[in-house]
């Protein structure tokens, strides 16, 4: 199980941040917390998987997507704070994330 | 010189039309217009009538895709006229046919034909029988088989997009219920198409004899460039060859994500939706490789004044 750091959570946030503001072609600094993927910014869930897949590869995670699946179908995901929690407890939990 | 060139990928049907798709690209709309317009007067005159928002035609497949493939069409004509011709030409699904307009084995008008036949004889096999297909994303192969398995209806998988990327095709109460089953067993995404036929799968099998007598009068071309299938990865480059491959294209399985890993071990560096959707470009955010996959329009940015 991985700790999370305050580094961990800043540099998570960033990359979020930045992601969304790239894919959704808004300015960074329209975007907070409580901004609905969906709704406010014409999210996707692909960009989801996306992102799985970006903290995947940068923090080597030995988590499988059906996994973090079955997890959003009980924690459903809809502003971009939800999202960089469960980014978070991915990275802490990996495999175990459905153990919580 | 391959990695100089890119690959041109013809996007099946689309399932919406987003605002201005072409919009770096002055000209495209008059292009369209002129080949809607001929495609009007040889199979459909209401055809005319398409218009982003309004008249979309969206609950109509077989006009579905004919606009689709009127929209490659004429993306390909615009690209012609800016010197630009791929390297490789790949038809994802029914974009096959925009596939063999771009290597000139086609006239355009012989296009529609193709399309209008291979509908009609689809929807003959089928007959009463009440068919879908939906997309299955976050799963791998071995567990969208395995709950293929155990539905026991014959459903298969029709296109592989990427490892975690599926097209499913079945009788259409299996195929709503898988969809929740692969909800609930983790998938992130899932999306009942809107279509009525089991695409590359062997429901449609028995189209074979029917639609091979009838192309087998056409005439095709040899390609100007490569046609890779999206059933074995094989570049395609006798005109034989390629009667054949509209006909299995069918009822045979695809696999995309092979296909654009192979077209990249071929020197592609750049794959070029030639469609008003970005449904490719998503999809190769999972497949590996350096290439970068982009849309008509943002391709056409890249080329410069």
């Amino acid at each position: 199980m991985a700790t999370i750091t305050d580094i961990t959570k800043k540099e998570v946030k960033e990359i979020v941040f930045n992601f969304f503001s790239e894919e959704c072609e808004v300015d960074l600094s329209s975007l907070n917390e409580n901004t609905n993927i969906i709704k406010d910014i014409d999210g996707d869930s692909l960009m989801f998987l996306e992102l799985i897949e970006i903290f995947k590869k940068k923090y080597n995670l030995d988590i499988e997507l059906k996994t973090i699946g079955k997890y959003a179908v009980k924690h459903p995901v809809q502003t971009i704070g939800q999202l960089i929690d469960m980014q978070l407890l991915i990275i802490e939990h990996e495999n175990k994330l459905l153990e919580i | 010189m391959s990695h100089k060139k890119p690959a041109f990928v013809f996007p099946p049907f689309a399932s919406d039309y987003p605002d201005d798709p072409f919009s770096n690209m002055p000209g495209y709309d008059v292009c369209f217009r002129k080949f809607l317009s001929r495609a009007a007067g040889f199979t459909d005159p209401d055809l005319k009538r398409f218009e982003v928002p309004g008249m979309t035609f969206l609950d109509d497949e077989l006009k579905t895709q004919y606009i689709s493939y009127i929209q490659a069409c004429a993306l390909i004509s615009w690209f012609k006229s800016k010197g630009i011709v791929p390297a490789y030409s790949a038809g994802y699904s029914m974009g096959i046919y925009a596939a063999l307009y771009q290597s000139e084995v086609i006239s355009f008008l012989d296009g529609l034909v193709l399309i209008r036949q291979a509908f009609q004889a689809v929807n003959e096999t089928i007959g009463k029988g009440a068919f879908g297909m939906c997309a299955i994303i976050g799963l791998n192969r071995d567990d969208i088989e395995q709950l293929i398995r155990k539905d026991k209806s014959g459903m298969e998988i029709a296109i592989q997009n990427s490892v975690c990327s599926f097209s499913i095709s079945g009788p259409s109460t299996n195929i709503a219920k898988l969809v929740q089953t692969a909800q609930t067993e983790g998938a992130l995404n899932t999306r009942i198409f809107n279509v009525s036929i089991p695409y590359h799968s062997s429901f449609l099998k028995d189209t074979a004899e029917d639609f091979w007598d009838f192309i087998a009068q056409m005439k095709f071309h040899s390609p100007r460039m490569p046609i890779i299938s999206l059933i074995d990865q094989e570049l395609l480059l006798e005109e034989e060859i390629l009667k054949k491959e509209v006909v299995r294209n069918l009822y045979t399985a695809l696999n995309w994500y092979e296909t654009q890993l192979y077209l990249q071990e071929l020197g592609v560096t750049r794959f070029v939706e030639c469609g008003s959707g970005k449904g490719l470009v998503k999809n190769a955010r999972f497949i590996e490789g350096d290439a970068v996959t982009m849309t008509a329009n943002s391709f056409s940015a890249t080329l410069g004044g």
